[in-house]
């Protein structure tokens, strides 16, 4: 089937197989920064935004998205600028090896769109769907706390 | 402290950004499926039903036969070298013992067969058309049955090597003793004793094993893999392969995580041999569900500890009992099992009487392999849990049990040379140690004192504190080698290129900085490539926390050998004296404050007079392992009528030596632990009657999610090894050993229950509290 | 990952159109609503899908107290909607923050719930002690009690029909709800659950309704202890009691999450917890 979406702010015609994940076509597509961690929406490493919500797109059919509006981490970045959430992540530590971190980051962005000041446990509510083996957290909590405040125009720097 | 020996650094020490942060925020394609080549062959492996069963015919002409099939493979086509997967160092202290293809199956999900396709679904067809004819033999399912009289024998073929006792199932034996522990024991005045259990568990990096094999235009076979250990890959696939090892590369790219299980050569051979037969590129990707069946895990373990002790608290005799399940293949048996007395043993040097004697147990099982902690987690659960049994027999404070009898700076533990990787040991001398120090920190963090003992009611609440320590090692002494190569570029920057593997651990990031210290130049001004064997020198790979301490060094020395040949090049340019000249602020400085700068001083060699490329390799084989130490505190909160375990706060104040990099090394920390949370709590591989893995997913295999993590400190504590590049130990794995302990001793402060079997699940302790 | 046996997906305008296709292929179609069960479920003989994303049936309205919720709701459109939040205290919205993560959140519909029946849902003792009602439309709209609905259907794994949405009624004047889970962690799916809503009426429990799930069967209404405990005073006793029987009164069995003796244990504590927030009383607070 031939689905028209939009990734990144770029329309896109794709040809894909009617029972195609969005996750598979995305890497298809070239847009790598999607993981695949598990296939069965366990891990979080595929997250993306559909239609601005953060969901698993191992668990999504490409048909459930014509005309839809993808955002995955390729699209956080503004004229070589990085997101003040890439740069918080950076800034703290929280990217090790750096696999969850592009499907982590997008739960994130879903979170701070809706909610600008958000509490300690509403981020980790926000990340509960998104596994890491190697940070065991910590320095993500901060580094989305940091972006929030810095969002608000309320941080240092 | 030593405060005054160490100098202030102007790299070292800082929270650098990671050499490969940015690409990794902005989703670059860094990991090994995010290069696509054209007319990529797609593998997928067939794996046995049966946990042990002969392979008596094996037809796949229907298989090759469906469309878009390139190549299968199976015992009849392919090599029968025998050799081991484990990624350790020539020679490999594991035994030979695996085939590529075998004539029998040793677990459920052992390789039966291989098919490569144009796509991964062709693939999947093609398996389902194999036709294999088993003979099922009766497994051994467990420790217990691989030790019964007359039990089957999982390697009964006649070309493995390197096993203990392969008619017994025995796969490594160890013995070691200081003094004599049966007197010890009649001396003391106090005798505890516990046996306690830990599971099959596994790593799950958030990538799975994935390996992309090609030709590169030159024919020579190259290896894109997800690996811990790029050298031994090279080497241990051309010996499977029969292929000179110069006709081979293997690049490490962006891994996905590893915690050991990537330290073993596990699809390599497979994709390799693909792409060797059919001259195009092959992909191997694990399914989630074949990373817990068909990759490593944890050696599950029974370990009995025995501790007798004077009435002063001073321990008089240690014994430790190991008997380590090895699965079906003996990958990492022998030195996981050694590793268990020799990282825990030492920590107590006070007891004048020790014994440590184990078996590693081939079983019909999922292969256990390297895993953070390497044995020393498996080990410390019953060693840090009868501790606190004897603190509560001598009714002394269990923070006081330790300070007795803890080793300490200056002193030594006959274990060091008795007990090493598997063999003998090296000798050495504690020279840093600042676990005294932890121990005072950590306590007071969590508000020992006011909580130790009180077992606060809150509605069906209880709460307690526990505590353990733990100290591991750096490398493995005079045997592991690393080296770096330096080269300088005409701008003043400098190439640094290094066998060492970053799995995501920043090792890339604090070798660095290391180079960068030396240099006198800021951290942007060193380009770092690790990990491709063409290209880097060797280095035995990421484990054993070795990178910090023994690929440091060779780093730091690299580096001073081509300061030294700078400040050979400027000594005319500043008309110096090359010993009065230093590095700073990327330029070379007289001691009169001339200086040059270092593009300058690159361009004179390399353009203008006596020309030569500045650079220099140096390598690095430690004489000693210096352990880094921690001590641990919890406190928890157990729901009496669930059983609930809910750690409400965890404190781990660590001596690593200088941290090079300290929210990296923090990070270590908090990754480590929280995976031990985990295993102490949640983690545990299920397994039906007939050896099946019943639980290979994330979905019913729990590891911690952000929700799961208590109050997490993490205290890095001021230290200074002298032995270290930059007065620095290591810190990768020691975090993972403490949860299990400390968890069971805060368990017992609150409910007075003692656990002695992981996980800590809410079922476990509910019945252990009703039994009680 | 890929649904390889998936040929056509159709996205009709009409649920007479929706229900025509369905017919016309029988088992080698199913419905589409987010599709993140299809995805892990649909067997290879499903050639058809039918996406239900074109009929409208993503809302989430009061009717004069009642609640109608459409079958391609989200879960987290559920939780987030008004209505919901003032329906019985939010209870509804409480127990589905229980399901999966947020990313699942997003994309799980009500339908797709209802259709898969998963023993372990933290979704379904909800509707089940709320007297939920599904809107099915097969040639024409007819409603049924969702316990029923759950009764005539085998393991949740089959095609199912036409399911337009729920309806919950009006909920009883001063009543209240609480749901209870134990996982193992926090993004898990139960080990065991329970629902319940109830009122209280000068000192005695009146219009009870109880459903323990994950036992490890599908949750059901525990009517026994429903009926034995109308009436009752609402003590720590009779509450204890009711939880005693309870427990007693479920199908518990061992599967890989947990035994059946652990299960019934749980029961008890579980249902008493709920009794006792539904009562008010500090130890329902607490725990």
């Amino acid at each position: 089937m031939r689905v028209s979406l939009t990734i990144n702010g770029a329309t896109r015609d794709v040809e894909a197989g009617a029972g195609d994940t969005l996750l598979e076509v995305l890497r298809r597509e070239g847009v790598m920064g999607v993981k695949k961690g598990c296939g069965t929406g366990d891990c979080g490493a595929c997250a993306v935004l559909l239609n601005g919500r953060a969901v698993n797109s191992c668990l999504v059919l490409i048909a459930k998205c014509a005309g839809a509006e993808i955002l995955t981490v390729e699209g956080l970045a503004r004229d070589g600028e990085l997101h003040p959430l890439q740069t918080a992540f950076l800034e703290e530590g929280a990217v090790q090896c750096g696999y969850c971190t592009p499907g982590m980051m997008m739960s994130a962005i879903d979170l701070l769109t809706r909610n600008p000041d958000p509490t300690e446990e509403e981020i980790r509510t926000a990340i509960s769907g998104n596994l890491c083996r190697c940070t065991g957290y910590e320095k993500q909590v901060l580094a989305i706390r940091k972006a929030a405040e810095r969002m608000r125009g309320e941080g240092d720097e | 402290m030593s405060e005054t020996k160490r100098p202030a650094f102007a790299v070292v020490g800082k929270n650098e950004r990671k050499v490969d942060g940015v690409g990794l925020v902005t989703g670059h394609p860094k990991f090994v499926d995010d290069l696509s080549l054209p007319e990529t062959l797609h593998v997928r492996i067939l794996g046995s039903p049966h946990a042990h069963a002969r392979i008596v015919g094996v037809d796949v002409s229907e298989a090759e036969a469906l469309d878009g099939v390139a190549c299968v493979l199976t015992h009849e086509n392919t090599p029968a070298t025998r050799h081991t997967t484990a990624g350790q160092g020539f020679p490999e202290p594991s035994p030979y013992d695996a085939r590529m293809f075998d004539t029998t199956v040793r677990f459920v999900g052992d390789r039966v067969a291989a098919v490569a396709a144009e796509t991964a679904e062709v693939a999947e067809a093609a398996l389902k058309r194999i036709r294999v004819t088993y003979e099922e033999l009766q497994p051994v399912l467990s420790i217990d049955e691989a030790r019964a009289d007359g039990a089957p024998v999982v390697h009964d073929e006649e070309d493995s090597t390197g096993i203990y006792d392969a008619s017994k199932n025995i796969v490594a034996d160890v013995d070691i003793d200081v003094g004599d522990v049966a007197a010890g024991f009649e001396e003391s005045d106090v005798v505890v004793e516990t046996t306690c259990e830990t599971r099959y568990a596994q790593h799950t990096p958030i990538e799975t094993h994935i390996v992309l094999a090609y030709l590169d235009s030159d024919e020579r076979l190259v290896l894109r893999t997800s690996t811990q250990v790029p050298f031994h890959v090279r080497r241990i696939v051309a010996f499977t392969l029969g292929i000179p090892m110069h006709r081979i590369r293997v690049i490490k790219p962006r891994i996905g995580g590893g915690f050991g299980t990537k330290q073993e050569v596990l699809l390599e051979d497979i994709a390799g041999l693909v792409t060797l037969r059919t001259g195009r590129p092959a992909l191997v990707h694990l399914s989630r569900a074949e990373e817990f069946i068909a990759a490593r895990t944890r050696h599950p373990m029974r370990v009995r500890v025995k501790l007798g002790a004077m009435q002063d608290g001073r321990l008089h005799a240690i014994e430790m009992e190991a008997l380590s399940n090895t699965g079906a293949y003996g990958a990492h048996g022998l030195t996981v099992l050694a590793n268990t007395g020799s990282k825990t043993l030492p920590l107590y040097n006070k007891a004048a009487n020790a014994h440590f004697y184990g078996q590693a147990l081939y079983t019909n099982m999922p292969v256990p392999g390297a895993y953070r902690g390497y044995g020393a987690t498996q080990g410390y659960f019953p060693l840090e849990t009868a501790m606190d049994e004897l603190a509560e027999r001598l009714a002394i404070d269990p923070i006081g049990l330790r300070r007795k009898n803890h080793i300490r700076v200056g002193e030594t533990s006959p274990i060091f040379a008795k007990l090493g990787e598997g063999r003998e040991g090296v000798s050495q001398t504690v020279k840093s140690c600042e676990l005294a120090r932890c121990i005072d920190v950590g306590a007071e963090r969590i508000g020992w004192a006011e909580k130790r003992g009180a077992k606060r009611v809150d509605g069906p609440w209880v709460h307690g504190v526990g505590m353990s320590i733990m100290m591991q090692g750096s490398g493995i002494p005079e045997i592991d080698m690393a080296a770096a190569t330096v080269k300088m570029n005409e701008d003043g920057s400098f190439n640094l290129l290094i066998g060492a593997t970053d799995l995501g651990t920043g090792s890339d990031t604090i070798l660095g900085q290391m180079a960068a210290e030396v240099l006198g130049v800021p951290l942007a001004k060193i380009v770092v490539t690790s990990s491709d064997t063409d290209v880097t020198p060797f280095d035995v790979g990421a484990y054993a926390s070795s990178t910090t301490y023994v690929s440091g060094t060779a780093v730091v020395r690299a580096a001073e050998c081509v300061r030294e040949q700078i400040l050979a090049v400027a000594g005319p340019l500043l008309d110096a004296e090359p010993d009065d000249l230093r590095l700073e602020g990327s330029a070379v400085v007289g001691p009169d404050g001339q200086s040059v700068g270092l593009d300058r001083v690159c361009h004179r060699a390399m353009y203008e007079s006596e020309q030569f490329q500045i650079a220099a390799t140096a390598s690095f084989v430690p004489t000693e392992s210096p352990p880094p130490f921690i001590a641990n505190f919890a406190e928890v909160a157990v729901d009496t009528e669930t059983g609930r375990v809910k750690v409400l706060h965890y404190v781990v104040a660590a001596d690593c030596g200088v941290a090079i990099h300290p929210k990296l090394a923090e990070g270590q920390l908090e990754g480590s632990i929280v995976n031990g949370i985990g295993y102490a709590l949640t983690e545990e591989m299920l397994f039906s009657s007939k050896g099946r893995v019943r639980n290979p997913s994330l979905f019913d295999y729990k590891i911690p999610g952000a929700l799961d993590v208590p109050k997490l400190d993490v205290i890095l504590v001021d230290s200074y090894e002298p032995t270290g590049p930059m007065g620095a130990k290591s810190i990768g794995e020691i975090g993972i050993n403490g949860p299990i302990p400390t968890l069971a001793n805060a368990i017992y402060d609150a409910v007075g229950v003692r656990l002695r079997e992981t996980p800590f699940t809410p079922e476990r302790v509910l019945r252990a509290m009703r039994r009680s | 990952m890929a649904l390889h046996s998936v040929e056509t997906v159709l996205r009709p305008s009409t649920l007479e159109e929706a229900w025509e296709e369905k017919a016309k292929r029988g088992e080698s179609a199913r419905f589409l609503a987010g599709g993140i069960d299809v995805v892990l479920y649909t067997p290879p003989t499903v050639t058809t899908l039918i996406d239900l994303g074109g009929l409208d049936l993503g809302f989430v309205r009061a009717d004069e107290g009642a609640l109608e919720i459409g079958a391609t709701a989200s879960m987290t459109q559920i939780i987030e909607a008004p209505a919901v939040g003032g329906y019985l205290g939010g209870f509804l919205g409480t127990a589905l923050r229980y399901v999966a993560s947020p990313l699942q959140r997003n994309a799980a519909t009500l339908g797709g719930t209802i259709a898969m029946a998963h023993p372990w849902s933290d979704v379904i003792p909800a509707l089940l002690v709320l007297d939920a009602e599904v809107i099915l439309f097969d040639g024409g709209e007819r409603t049924v009690s969702l316990e029923a609905f759950l009764g005539e259907r085998g393991t949740g794994r089959e095609s199912h029909p036409l399911i337009c949405g729920i309806r919950l009624p009006a909920a009883t004047e001063g009543a209240g709800g609480a749901y209870r889970s134990l996982t193992r962690t926090a993004f898990d799916v139960s080990l065991l659950n329970a629902a319940c809503v109830g009122s209280i009426d000068d000192g005695s429990w009146q219009d009870v309704r109880l459903a323990i799930g994950g036992t490890p069967a599908l949750a059901r209404r525990v009517r026994g202890v429903e009926e034995t405990i109308a009436g009752a005073d609402v003590s720590e006793e009779a509450i204890a009691e009711a939880a005693d029987a309870a427990a007693a009164a479920i199908d518990a069995r061992d599967d890989l999450r947990a035994s059946a003796e652990y299960r019934r244990e749980l029961a008890a504590v579980l249902v008493r917890r709920c009794l006792s927030e539904v009562a008010g009383t500090s130890e329902g607070r607490a725990a």
